[in-house]
């Protein structure tokens, strides 16, 4: 991974912006360590897209996830966090230094946090992929306000699905909400959704398959193709969300000593360390998180903590 | 050379706010256009970019052609401002 002698030097380097980044970048500066993060997308994550958020602390009657994440983002940068607009591609334990590969060159780091949380799954069905952003759409905040008085198809049956289809009943004129088998929302979410069922401005078909994304050429999505029971249906839209979980963005350590698991997260031990010492992950992309902005938080404060018991352990590795 | 750039956002658009914040620290200037604020322009946000998605940066040069970027893509953006 190129010549080490020229190689800009860092105390931690964070990979992603999300949450549990921005509370460890707090944590990690106010301790005077030197800090710099790399987000490839929105500085604060999935929290940034996520319409209102009512069950992070301290906000009584919510906050709109933009808002919480310039916060937190001015918090950070408020004792120093550095945030640089790239990708990192690849990580390789070189013992005192970790030497990352990212889209402003390599760069080196004495420990590193990996906060990178996940990415929206694809259903997998035609027309999905040739429709997207014409008509198929991962991101109701971003693309919700292109279907006023329109029809829409939501597909997923989770938390995701059922917060981000209440959100666009602001827009839509009517949503068909079509949940593979039963669904997985929780009772707040699901008691909201009844309100716009009852409106006659949302309905659920459950144990429907989404099968295929019709459209036409210059006009864009049409209709939405499914099973339910056996027999074939179909719901007339103009758009189609999907909100039918997440992946993990972990394809980057893929070459690295890091341990995953079966579905891709990253294996930590209680310190919140990976296989490579030195390196901690925290937040959605860490085995066994519980997917939640509030305990991605708590995960970043927690990796902070031992990133620095882990720093004061060391003497500082010899200057280039 | 850019001419002008003009930024299709709305109010809840994540994506939206990192493209503006890359343009001001690039010091350049911008009109934005809202499309909640302004819905009649959503549809030249559309013709422009032939996507039913924001942000859309539409660059300007200086022999008036015209780049479009849809998305927050800083692999197109940045090469299209300059
Ligand atoms: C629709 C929806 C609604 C939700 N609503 C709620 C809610 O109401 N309450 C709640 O508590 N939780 C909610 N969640 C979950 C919450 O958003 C996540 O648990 C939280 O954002 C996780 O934080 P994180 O920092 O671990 O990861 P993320 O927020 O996913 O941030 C990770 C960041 O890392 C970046 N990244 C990834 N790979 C790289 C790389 N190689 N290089 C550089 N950067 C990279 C990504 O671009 C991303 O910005 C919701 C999630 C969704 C999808």
């Amino acid at each position: 991974m190129g010549d080490s002698k020229s190689i800009p030097e860092h105390d931690v380097i964070i990979v992603g912006a999300g949450p549990a980044a921005l509370t460890a970048a707090i944590y990690t500066t106010r301790e005077d360590i030197e800090t710099l993060l790399f987000e490839r997308g929105v500085v604060g994550g999935l929290a940034a897209v996520t319409d209102k958020i009512d069950n992070y602390p301290g906000f009584p009657n919510g906050v709109e996830g933009l808002k919480l994440a310039g916060e937190l983002q001015k918090q950070a940068e408020r004792f120093g966090a550095k945030i640089e607009l790239g990708e990192v591609s690849a990580i390789e334990d070189q013992n005192e230094w970790k030497l990352l590969k990212t889209t402003d060159g390599d760069k080196k780091a004495r420990a590193v946090l990996i906060a990178t949380g996940s990415d929206y799954k694809k259903i997998g069905v035609p027309g999905e992929e040739e429709f997207y952003a014409r008509g198929v759409h991962y991101c109701a905040t971003c693309d919700g306000a292109f279907y006023r008085d329109k029809r829409l198809v939501v597909v997923g049956g989770g938390n995701s699905a059922f917060q981000e289809a209440i959100f666009l009943t602001r827009f839509a004129s009517h949503i068909d909400l079509l949940v593979r088998s039963t669904v997985k929302a929780s009772d707040v979410l699901e008691d909201e959704m009844q309100k716009f069922v009852k409106e006659g401005k949302v309905t659920i078909h459950l144990g429907t398959a989404t099968d295929e994304v019709v459209g036409e050429e210059g006009k864009g999505v049409t209709k939405v193709m499914g099973t339910q029971d056996g027999k074939k249906v179909e719901f007339l839209a103009d758009g189609v969300f999907v909100f039918v979980g997440l992946k993990p963005n972990s394809q980057f350590v893929a070459e690295s000593k890091i341990e995953l698991d079966d579905i891709g997260f990253i294996k930590t031990n209680p310190d919140l360390e990976t296989a490579i010492p030195g390196v901690f992950a925290a937040g959605d992309i860490r085995s066994g998180a519980t997917m939640q902005i509030a305990s991605a938080a708590g995960e970043g404060a927690t990796a902070a903590l031992k990133i620095r018991e882990y720093l004061e352990g060391r003497p500082h590795p010899v200057q280039n | 050379m850019v001419k002008n750039i003009t930024v299709f956002t709305s109010n809840t658009c994540a994506y939206c706010q990192m493209v503006k914040k890359y343009l001001g620290a690039k010091g350049m200037t911008y009109e934005e256009v809202n499309i909640d604020e302004h819905p009649h322009r959503q549809a030249e946000a559309m013709k422009m970019s032939g996507a039913t998605t924001v942000p859309v940066t539409v660059v300007t040069k200086g022999d008036d052609s015209k780049e479009v970027v849809v998305g927050y893509n800083l692999a197109k953006l940045a090469p299209a401002l300059v």
